[in-house]
């Protein structure tokens, strides 16, 4: 009787590592167990924040209006990042390790659809001439290139180690992708669909973004504490900005003007001028900040906190931790539809 | 009892975070390893889940061994090599060690498929209904890598130079709950490369492997207990038993016969009784390997231990000396 008992125990207790939630979660962890997907969406009514667990393969769905998670539901294997599609009819999900894209509902969160065969997909993109989707593959060394339309895959890059965050130039004619391993920036050309430079920029470079005035990268360098400023037509790192410590992903703040940057280690959020490239004030934020989301009014940051599992929301009037929600493990990309202006 | 849960799994992550921000990161960031941020975490969550899993041998299974011996022993000397060989494996400096050499080449063959157009196939792609039933995924693969483990298990018994490692671990004559980890490293390492080919092929993801990593682990810490336990005769077919494992382990009959041994399961004897090793029909035996009973020497210590073991398998070897001279 006592050997089954630790039986039972252990078991239980090697699942809940995976599936740690409130128990009006498991409730509906059971229910979607029998019922599916289609369950979410009775229960996904307000407007809420997606939070995607990498490390549990879940979604959060997180009410904006009581700081609560409403729902959790199981979206595929290691989802890191999300972002919608151009006509924002769907939020897609890029779940790395089941090689596949899940719809969501932007508004609801709710599954709508989910497309297979797309190859270890972590941080996504498309052009803004809406022609192009972009996958990197993080732990594969390759970059992905399909027709936006349909999701053809048209090429596929080989890369030196890691290749990270991406992002567009505004014409669309240049995908520019960050190689954590190797420690560069890498241009490639969408019309030739060759490499035009790859350059280096700093240890381990994580968050790529252009600045408004389309002129410069703006590069989080995690290993060097600081972001650097790429003049990306010539191909050069023109000047350097010390943020804090592991300086990782960036957000526009909806100014045309400034950024956010999130700072991993040092546990800090820095706001970044991107006219003058000054630090022009920086926050705590707990828990190693990773992505970020910025309330349409610009009242409020939501943060991911991955070592702390919870997302840490920032009243951007007083700089302080507003609210902490309880996610799930290693909550990683974050999204919701009334956003400020990217 | 879910509250309890609840409360456990925060206490746990709010330590594991704690111990990552305070111990770990720093050193990381400051060593210039920050694209191993995410792994260190996830090392943490192992080692803090392997000192609840040898707290939970210490304070459940032990209690029980003295309680119900299967075999009492004057002392227990010999014993003190399989705890080290326990903590070396559940606190991670084995499985760190493999993962840094294996996961690259694993990285890196599967890269190069997928280069070909070869994206590996999930469960969850080939049975669509268990997308959104984790814990039927979950199932599956647990029944998958338990299968897997089986054949492991006999090819050990089977093939002469990986029974020349794998013959340490049956050398315990005194065998206890500490012994499940008593193993040549090259045996370990054979046996991660072959789990590794396995999540290639059917996506095994890091995630659900730690949990099924657990499972199996305490499972068979049990199973190599020195528990006087058997589960019946419907139990002993359904998960492996002390006893179950007891006779895989008997001198003169755990690795005899055509099959090279019996009851070879990790988990679940159903693999033993479709491929007839199953046998629930003996007596328990003392534990070892019938050569030491004429002196045969499998070594006292570790590095002893691992030294004979290569001295075996060299031996052991198509195009070995000794071999060619036998």
């Amino acid at each position: 009787m006592y050997v089954n008992l630790i039986r039972c125990l252990s078991w239980w207790s090697g699942l809940r590592q995976r599936c740690l939630m409130p128990p009006a979660q498991n409730l509906c962890l059971i229910a979607l167990l029998a019922g599916g997907p289609a369950v979410l969406t009775e229960a996904a009514h307000a407007e809420v924040a997606v939070v995607l667990n990498s490390g549990e393969g879940t979604i959060s769905l997180v009410d904006k209006h009581t700081y609560t998670e409403v729902a959790r539901t199981f979206v595929g294997r290691e989802p890191h990042h999300l972002m919608s599609l151009p006509d924002n009819s769907a939020l897609i999900v890029a779940n790395s390790v089941s090689n596949d894209l899940v719809f969501l509902d932007p508004q609801t969160g709710a599954i709508k659809s989910r497309l297979a065969n797309i190859s270890d997909p972590y941080q996504i993109a498309f052009s803004p001439d809406h022609k192009w989707f972009a996958a990197t593959s993080l732990r594969l060394d390759r970059v992905d290139l399909y027709a936006a339309d349909g999701f053809k895959l048209v090429q596929r890059f080989s890369m030196p180690t890691t290749p990270s965050h991406l992002t567009f130039d505004h014409q669309g004619q240049v995908l520019f992708v960050t190689l954590q391993g190797s420690d560069e920036l890498v241009a490639i050309d969408l019309n030739t669909r060759a490499v035009r430079w790859k350059i280096p920029v700093g240890k381990t470079p994580a968050g790529v973004v252009m600045t408004p005035d389309d002129k410069f990268l703006l590069v989080g360098i995690m290993g060097e504490d600081r972001v650097a400023v790429v003049d990306w037509r010539r191909g050069a790192v023109v000047q350097s900005v010390v943020t804090g410590k592991g300086a990782h992903n960036l957000l526009p703040m909806g100014d045309g003007l400034h950024f956010f940057v999130s700072n991993r280690v040092a546990n800090t959020v820095s706001v970044l001028n991107a006219r003058t490239l000054k630090v022009e004030d920086s926050f705590a934020v707990p828990g190693g900040p990773d992505c970020m989301e910025l309330a349409a009014d610009g009242k409020e940051l939501w943060v991911t906190s991955r070592w702390l599992r919870q997302v840490s929301v920032i009243d951007l009037k007083t700089r302080r931790l507003s609210h902490v929600v309880r996610v799930g493990r290693s909550p990683h990309g974050i999204f919701f539809a009334s956003h400020a202006p990217r | 009892m879910e509250g309890w849960l609840t409360a456990s799994g925060e206490v746990f992550a709010a330590v594991q975070g704690w111990l990552f921000e305070h111990l770990l990161e720093p050193g990381l960031h400051l060593a210039g390893l920050d694209n191993w941020l995410e792994l260190g975490f996830d090392g943490v969550e192992f080692v803090l889940v392997g000192l609840i899993e040898v707290l939970l041998l210490l304070l459940v299974l032990r209690p029980l061994e003295a309680w119900r011996p299967a075999e009492r022993w004057s002392d227990r000397r010999g014993v003190g090599v399989d705890v080290a060989y326990t903590l070396l494996h559940r606190l991670g400096v084995v499985p760190l060690l493999f993962f840094l050499i294996l996961q690259p080449l694993a990285d890196l063959l599967d890269a190069t498929l997928r280069l070909h157009g070869y994206v590996p196939f999930t469960l969850e792609s080939v049975l669509p209904g268990l997308v959104d039933r984790p814990v039927l995924t979950f199932m599956a693969y647990l029944l998958l890598l338990d299968f897997a483990g089986y054949w492991q298990h006999r090819f050990q018994h089977r093939l002469e130079w990986w029974w020349a490692l794998h013959a340490l671990h049956h050398s315990q004559r005194r065998m206890s709950l500490w012994c499940d980890d008593r193993n040549h490293l090259i045996d370990d390492a054979l046996g991660a490369a072959w789990f590794a080919l396995l999540a290639l092929l059917i996506g095994v993801p890091p995630g659900q492997f730690l949990a099924l990593a657990l499972c199996t682990r305490v499972l068979q810490s049990l199973a190599h207990a020195n528990l006087r336990c058997s589960f019946g005769r419907w139990g002993n077919c359904l998960i492996v038993s002390p006893y179950f494992h007891r006779v895989h382990h008997g001198i003169g009959i755990g690795h005899q016969g055509d099959t090279q041994g019996c009851n070879f399961a990790v988990l679940f004897p159903v693999w033993d009784l479709i491929f007839g090793t199953l046998r629930l029909d003996v007596p328990l035996q003392p534990t070892g390997i019938d050569d030491q009973l004429r002196g045969r020497d499998y070594g006292a210590g570790f590095w002893d231990q691992q030294r004979l073991g290569m001295q075996r398998l060299f031996a052991a070897l198509p195009w070995s000396d000794a071999r060619k001279r036998a």
